[in-house]
């Protein structure tokens, strides 16, 4: 049969953001998927260029309107870094759990939109949702916002917790064990579920490596590699917690990968409350920064929900000189022609939607 | 570097001095977690590198991002398509002789 070449988008599938994807099909097999990215394109690496530190958060948060406080936050580290200030002793405390509730949401967001991709229409999606929003409020208690907190500043947090954050964030704990452990009723018992993602776009542990695939992406494929781990920020050394990972590299392993995670977020979250200490969280007025010397160059990771997030940063007096971002949707996205290659033309959105990409931070 | 276990491609980006450029690889070793950083020096005018495709498969997209954003040529790579769409491909927004805002319109 001939080769057809089918026009998919440009669309806006399960996480938010456009993307236009060529496909060849042969009868019902693809043959080759080229991604268009751009359509969200902004240029933010070169807006960072003509502002000045701490003009620039609220661009890094929504490069991942997912879990804007894990950007925001590899960004005050990058800044750190440049201006030579430490983060105080409770507030990395602090930051820690934000950034693993923040890592929570993103994952049962996912987990919603990826039934919803697959088809098992609305019910996983509710429930989700009804628990990403109690993520949520807390979240907004501590920034004042909703969406997008910019709640990091140099040295700390915009303001202090409050009173009563580690009440509630137990209580939420204790609650999101019983519910999320319910999902797996409707998904890991439901056949449909599993026929739909398992052995569907495999991928080896060599091609992982190779094609540079992060995060929960490149752990389903049997790589036990995560910051956290490999290089420890904050206080991760302290914590005991494990990485799941499968070795399978399916659809289905993608899943249970960022569903185990959920527990492992819970699991440092009660760790980190315990520790807390008691003590000042907040950092610096924005206008107090001036960075006294200028190292030659900075680079700062964090291990954000979807993978492996750097910035390669130049610094300058008060702006970045140039500011690079690697953005974990960037690198996954990429790997989308080898995964799917010979699959079928129905499992494009399954497998689209395992890699967890978002287009604020691919189109940059 | 492929030889010493560095197995791992994390980025390929480029800074403008101005008078010259820096192309800037950042790899990994995922068995020894160890992370090493190279620089290569070029000039501003007709800048030529090698591709690094042969080695890491991950170079693809950082390759033809280079080669938009700042106008560096990828010797031994014929890429039919850039990476943005519907980007002119004449301009190089990411040097510093682009300047936000002037040659934003022109762009448009």
């Amino acid at each position: 049969m001939s080769i057809m070449r089918i026009n998919v988008g440009p669309i806006h599938p399960s996480t938010h953001g456009v993307l236009r994807m060529v496909v060849d099909v042969d009868g019902d097999t693809i043959e080759n998927v080229e991604p268009h990215i751009g359509f969200l394109h902004r240029g933010v690496e070169k807006l960072c260029e003509t502002r000045m530190y701490m003009q620039n958060p609220s661009y890094f948060e929504k490069l991942d309107y997912i879990s804007p406080m894990s950007w925001g936050d590899l960004y005050i580290g990058a800044v750190e870094q440049a201006v030579g200030i430490e983060c105080k002793e409770a507030a990395q405390y602090a930051r820690v759990v934000l950034i693993e509730l923040q890592r929570i949401a993103n994952h049962l967001l996912w987990i919603g939109t990826l039934c919803n991709d697959i088809g098992q229409l609305f019910t996983t999606f509710m429930w989700c949702f009804r628990d990403r929003a109690k993520v949520l409020k807390i979240l907004e208690d501590v920034a004042g916002q909703r969406m997008f907190y910019v709640n990091m500043r140099v040295g700390g947090l915009n303001r202090p917790l409050p009173a009563d954050f580690k009440d509630r964030t137990y209580e939420l704990c204790d609650y999101l064990l019983t519910s999320v452990a319910e999902y797996e009723k409707v998904m890991d018992h439901n056949e449909i579920f599993k026929e739909r993602l398992k052995g569907v776009g495999v991928l080896s542990s060599e091609d992982a490596i190779a094609y540079g695939v992060t995060g929960p992406v490149l752990r389903a494929s049997g790589i036990e590699e995560d910051v956290r781990k490999s290089m420890p920020y904050y206080i991760y050394d302290k914590i005991s917690f494990s990485l799941p990972f499968k070795s399978e590299g399916d659809c289905y392993a993608r899943y249970r990968v960022r569903y185990e995670e959920i527990f492992q977020s819970i699991r440092i979250i009660r760790q980190v409350l315990d520790m807390m200490p008691e003590g000042d969280v907040v950092g610096q007025p924005i206008k107090l920064i001036n960075p006294p010397a200028k190292p030659d160059t900075v680079v700062a990771r964090r291990e954000l929900p979807k993978g492996e997030g750097l910035i390669y940063m130049v610094p300058d007096k008060q702006k970045p000189y140039r500011l690079s971002i690697r953005a974990p949707g960037f690198v996954n996205l990429a790997v989308l022609p080898k995964l799917c290659k010979g699959e079928k033309f129905a499992d494009l959105f399954a497998i689209f939607g395992s890699l967890d990409v978002i287009f604020g931070e691919t189109d940059r | 570097m492929k030889t010493q276990g560095f197995d791992y491609l994390k980025k390929i980006t480029a800074v403008d001095y101005s008078t010259y450029l820096e192309v800037v690889y950042i790899i990994y070793n995922t068995r020894e977690r160890k992370e090493e950083i190279l620089k290569v020096k070029l000039p501003s005018a007709n800048p030529v590198v090698e591709t690094v495709m042969g080695i890491y498969k991950a170079a693809d997209w950082y390759e033809r991002e280079m080669q938009e954003m700042f106008g560096i040529m990828i010797k031994g790579r014929n890429a039919k398509r850039l990476l943005l769409e519907e980007w002119n491909g004449a301009d190089h927004p990411l040097r510093k002789s682009f300047v936000w805002g002037k040659d934003y319109q022109k762009v448009q």
